[in-house]
C-alpha cells in the first residue's frame, strides 16, 4: 500500500475510501474495546485478584506494589502497537478504561446482584491518572526509554495517592470486639465470605518492612522501579505479537 | 453446510432439553467432600445450638457450641496456627455482628492448640430473606474447611429494611451498606470523564489506516500537532498536581485513618473438657466391617470418677451414634446426622468407680457410607478419631473422652 509513499506523492483518502477507512476505525475500536474489557479484566483478576476485589485487602504495602506492576502490562503492549504503527498516544488510557468498564460490570452484577455484597465493599481501584500520564509522556518524548523510566515510575507512584480519596474514609478506626479495626476490616468481618477467611489476606507481610512506619511510599517506589522494567518487557511483547501486514494488503 | 446445520440444531436441542428436566437445586456445599480423616481428626464439634431458626431481617440470632481440637492431628494437615471460625452462607445473606471464642470477642484469625477445648458463639443478623442451609465451620490455613453441623434458617421480611449502622471512634454513625459509595463513584466518574475526553480527542479524527499511511509517508509531524502536545503537557503537569492535592485533602479530612488490621488473635483453650482426667479411654483396636457398615472398637476404659458411668454416644465428624439404652437429653439442635440405635456395647452394665474394663463397642449404621466416612479405608491416613460420651446414669453428669486408632478394613 503506502509503505513506499513519500511526502511528495502522498494523497489522503477522500470520498468513499475515506468513509470506508473511517468505518474500519470504528470497527477496530469497538472490537478492541471488547477485547481489552475481556482480556485485560481476566488478566487483572488472575494476577491482582483479591487485592482489587475487596476493600479489606487494599493494604499499604502489597496492594500498591502488585496492582501497578500487573496493571502496566497491557497498557505497555497496546501503547507499543498504537504508537509505533499509528502514532496514537492513547493505548494506556484505552486499556485501563476497558479494564474499569469490565470491573464495574462484574462488581455490580456478579458481586452485588448475584452474590449480595454491598458495592462499597468491592469498590475497584483506579489507574486512570497513571494511564493518562503514561500516554502523555509517550507522546511528548516519543521514546521507549523515557516512557519506561518516567512513565512507568509515574504509573506506580500515582496509584496510591490517586486512590486514597476513594479509600481513605474506609480506614477510619472503629472500636470493635475489644480491638481496633478499620471500617474496611469490619466489612471483611461482617459480610460473610465463606471461601475467604481472614488469614488469606496478605497484609503488610514479608521482609519488605517499613521505615519509620511509612509503608506506602516505600512500596510505591519499589513498584516504580519494577514498573519501569515491566513496561519495557510488555512493550516488546506488544511489539512482537502485533502485525500490520494485513494493512499492507489494502 | 447441511451437516453443520443438523449438528447445530441437535446440539441446541440437547442443551435446551436440559431445561425440561426436573433439576433440583443443589442443597449441599461439600460437607462430605473433605477426606474423612480430616473431618474426624481436626475440629471435633459438639453441643452446637442455634438460638432460633426462623427470624426476620434485622433480627439477631446466635449459634453457639463447643469443639475439641484433636490431639491426633493428621500429619498431612498443617497445624492450626491460623484458623478462622466462619459461617457457610450463599453470600452475605446474614451478617456476622459478633463472635466469641471461650467468651472472648475476636475478629481476626486465631491459633488453636491441638488437644485444646474451646467454646464459641457467633451472633448473626438477618440481611436477605430466604431459606438457607447454614453451618458453622473452620477455615484451617492450608488445610481447608471443616464443617460443623448445620441447620436450615428461614429469614423473613423485606431486604430493603436491612440496616447496619456502626459508630467510628470519632463518634460518627455510618451506614455500612452505603458508606463511601457515592464518593467512590464520584472519583471513578471524574477520572473516567477525563479518560473519555482524552480518548475522544483522538478518536474524533481518522485513525488506523489514515494514520498508518501518513506515518509511512513521513508525515509524522502532522499526526501529533502542537495542540496535542499542549494538552499532553497539561496532563503531565495537571494530573499529578491534582492527584497529590486530592490525596493531601483526604489525609487532612481523615487524619485518624489507620492501616488495615491483621493481627492473629491469641486465645488460650478452656480447662480440659475432653480427656479431663475422670475417664481415660485407650483405643486398642478399630475394625470396619464393610458389608455391615459397622465400626468395632476394642477400648480400655478406666473410670477414675466417683460415679458409675455408661457409654452413651460416639460422635465422629458430624455423625452421632447413640446408645438407645441410655436416653440422655441432647444438647445439640442442629441437623446433625444421628443413628439413634447405632451404638452397641458388648457389656452394657455401668462401669463402676475405679473399675478398668476392656470392652467392645460397635457403631453400626449406613451413615458410615452415606456420610462418606467409610472412605477412610482408601485414604493414605486411615486413622479414625472421635469423641466418646459417658454418662452417669443417675444424675446425668457427662464425661467426654477422645478416641483414636488405625482402622483395619474387613471386606467380608
Amino acid at each position: 500500500m503506502s509503505a513506499n509513499l513519500t511526502k511528495q506523492i502522498f494523497r489522503p483518502y477522500t470520498g468513499e475510501k475515506a468513509r470506508i477507512t473511517r468505518a474500519y476505525d470504528y470497527l477496530i475500536l469497538v472490537l478492541a474495546l471488547f477485547l481489552f474489557i475481556g482480556s485485560f479484566h481476566l488478566h487483572f483478576a488472575l494476577t491482582v485478584g483479591d487485592w482489587d476485589f475487596w476493600i479489606d485487602w487494599k493494604d499499604r504495602q502489597w496492594w500498591p506494589l502488585v496492582t501497578p506492576l500487573m496493571g502496566i502490562t497491557f497498557p505497555a503492549a497496546v501503547q507499543a502497537v498504537m504508537w509505533e504503527k499509528f502514532r496514537l498516544p492513547f493505548g494506556a488510557t484505552l486499556c485501563v478504561t476497558a479494564l474499569l468498564i469490565g470491573t464495574w460490570i462484574t462488581r455490580v452484577f456478579a458481586y452485588h446482584y448475584w452474590n449480595y455484597f454491598p458495592i462499597n465493599m468491592v469498590l475497584p481501584a483506579t489507574m486512570l491518572p497513571g494511564a493518562l500520564v503514561l500516554d502523555a509522556i509517550l507522546m511528548l518524548s516519543n521514546s521507549l526509554t523515557i516512557t519506561a523510566i518516567f512513565g512507568g515510575a509515574a504509573f506506580a507512584l500515582l496509584f496510591y495517592p490517586s486512590n486514597w480519596p476513594i479509600l481513605g474514609m474506609f480506614h477510619e478506626p472503629i472500636e470493635y470486639g475489644n480491638g481496633q479495626l478499620t471500617v474496611a476490616d469490619l466489612f471483611g468481618f461482617q459480610y460473610i465470605r465463606t471461601g475467604m477467611p481472614e488469614y488469606l489476606r496478605i497484609i503488610e507481610r514479608g521482609t519488605l518492612r517499613t521505615y519509620g512506619q511509612y509503608a506506602a511510599p516505600l512500596a510505591a517506589f519499589c513498584s516504580a522501579l519494577l514498573c519501569s522494567l515491566m513496561y519495557t518487557l510488555w512493550w516488546y511483547i506488544g511489539k512482537w505479537f502485533a502485525t500490520v501486514r494485513y494493512l499492507n494488503k489494502i | 453446510m447441511k451437516t453443520l446445520l443438523i449438528k447445530s440444531v441437535v446440539s441446541l436441542s440437547l442443551i435446551l432439553s436440559l431445561y425440561a428436566l426436573n433439576i433440583q437445586t443443589v442443597m449441599a456445599h461439600g460437607e462430605k467432600a473433605l477426606e474423612p480423616f480430616i473431618r474426624m481428626r481436626t475440629i471435633q464439634w459438639y453441643d452446637v445450638q442455634w438460638s432460633k431458626q426462623k427470624f426476620t431481617v434485622n433480627e439477631e440470632i446466635s449459634v453457639s457450641g463447643k469443639f475439641h481440637v484433636a490431639e491426633d492431628w493428621p500429619v498431612s494437615v498443617p497445624k492450626p496456627d491460623a484458623a478462622f471460625l466462619n459461617i457457610s452462607t450463599p453470600g452475605p445473606v446474614l451478617i456476622r455482628t459478633e463472635r466469641f471464642l471461650n467468651g472472648k470477642p475476636y475478629v481476626n484469625s486465631v491459633a488453636l492448640q491441638p488437644g485444646g477445648d474451646y467454646s464459641f458463639k457467633v451472633v448473626l443478623k438477618g440481611r436477605l430473606p430466604g431459606r438457607y442451609h447454614i453451618h458453622p465451620f473452620f477455615n484451617l490455613k492450608d488445610a481447608g474447611q471443616v464443617m460443623g453441623p448445620g441447620v436450615w434458617l428461614e429469614v423473613s421480611g423485606n431486604a430493603d429494611d436491612f440496616r447496619n449502622e456502626v459508630k467510628t471512634i470519632n463518634g460518627e454513625v455510618i451506614n455500612m451498606e452505603t458508606y463511601g459509595l457515592s464518593n467512590g463513584i464520584f472519583w471513578h466518574v471524574f477520572w473516567g470523564a477525563l479518560a473519555a475526553a482524552w480518548l475522544l480527542w483522538w478518536v474524533r479524527r481518522p485513525l488506523f489506516i489514515a494514520r498508518y499511511r501518513m506515518l509511512q509517508a513521513g508525515l509524522e509531524d502532522e499526526l501529533v500537532t502542537q495542540q496535542d502536545k499542549h494538552i499532553g503537557k497539561a496532563i503531565l503537569i495537571g494530573v499529578p498536581i491534582f492527584v497529590l492535592a486530592s490525596n493531601w485533602m483526604t489525609i487532612s479530612e481523615y487524619p485518624k485513618a489507620i492501616p488495615l488490621q491483621a493481627a492473629l488473635d491469641q486465645i488460650l483453650p478452656l480447662s480440659a473438657q475432653v480427656n479431663a482426667g475422670m475417664v481415660d479411654v485407650d483405643t486398642l483396636k478399630a475394625e470396619y466391617r464393610i458389608p455391615e457398615r459397622a465400626m468395632t472398637f476394642l477400648v480400655k476404659i478406666n473410670n477414675r470418677s466417683d460415679k458409675p458411668i455408661q457409654v452413651g454416644e460416639l460422635a465422629v465428624a458430624n455423625v452421632r451414634f447413640l446408645n438407645k439404652e441410655l436416653a440422655m437429653p441432647s444438647q445439640d439442635n442442629t441437623d446433625r446426622m444421628i443413628a439413634p440405635d447405632g451404638l452397641t456395647l458388648a457389656d452394657a452394665t455401668p462401669i463402676q468407680p475405679g473399675e478398668e474394663r476392656t470392652m467392645t463397642i460397635i457403631a453400626k449404621d449406613a451413615l458410615w457410607e452415606s456420610e462418606r466416612l467409610d472412605g477412610l479405608i482408601r485414604d493414605s491416613d486411615s486413622r479414625i478419631g472421635g469423641l466418646l460420651f459417658f454418662y452417669d446414669g443417675l444424675v446425668g453428669e457427662r464425661f467426654i473422652s477422645s478416641i483414636t486408632a488405625a482402622v483395619i478394613p474387613k471386606f467380608n
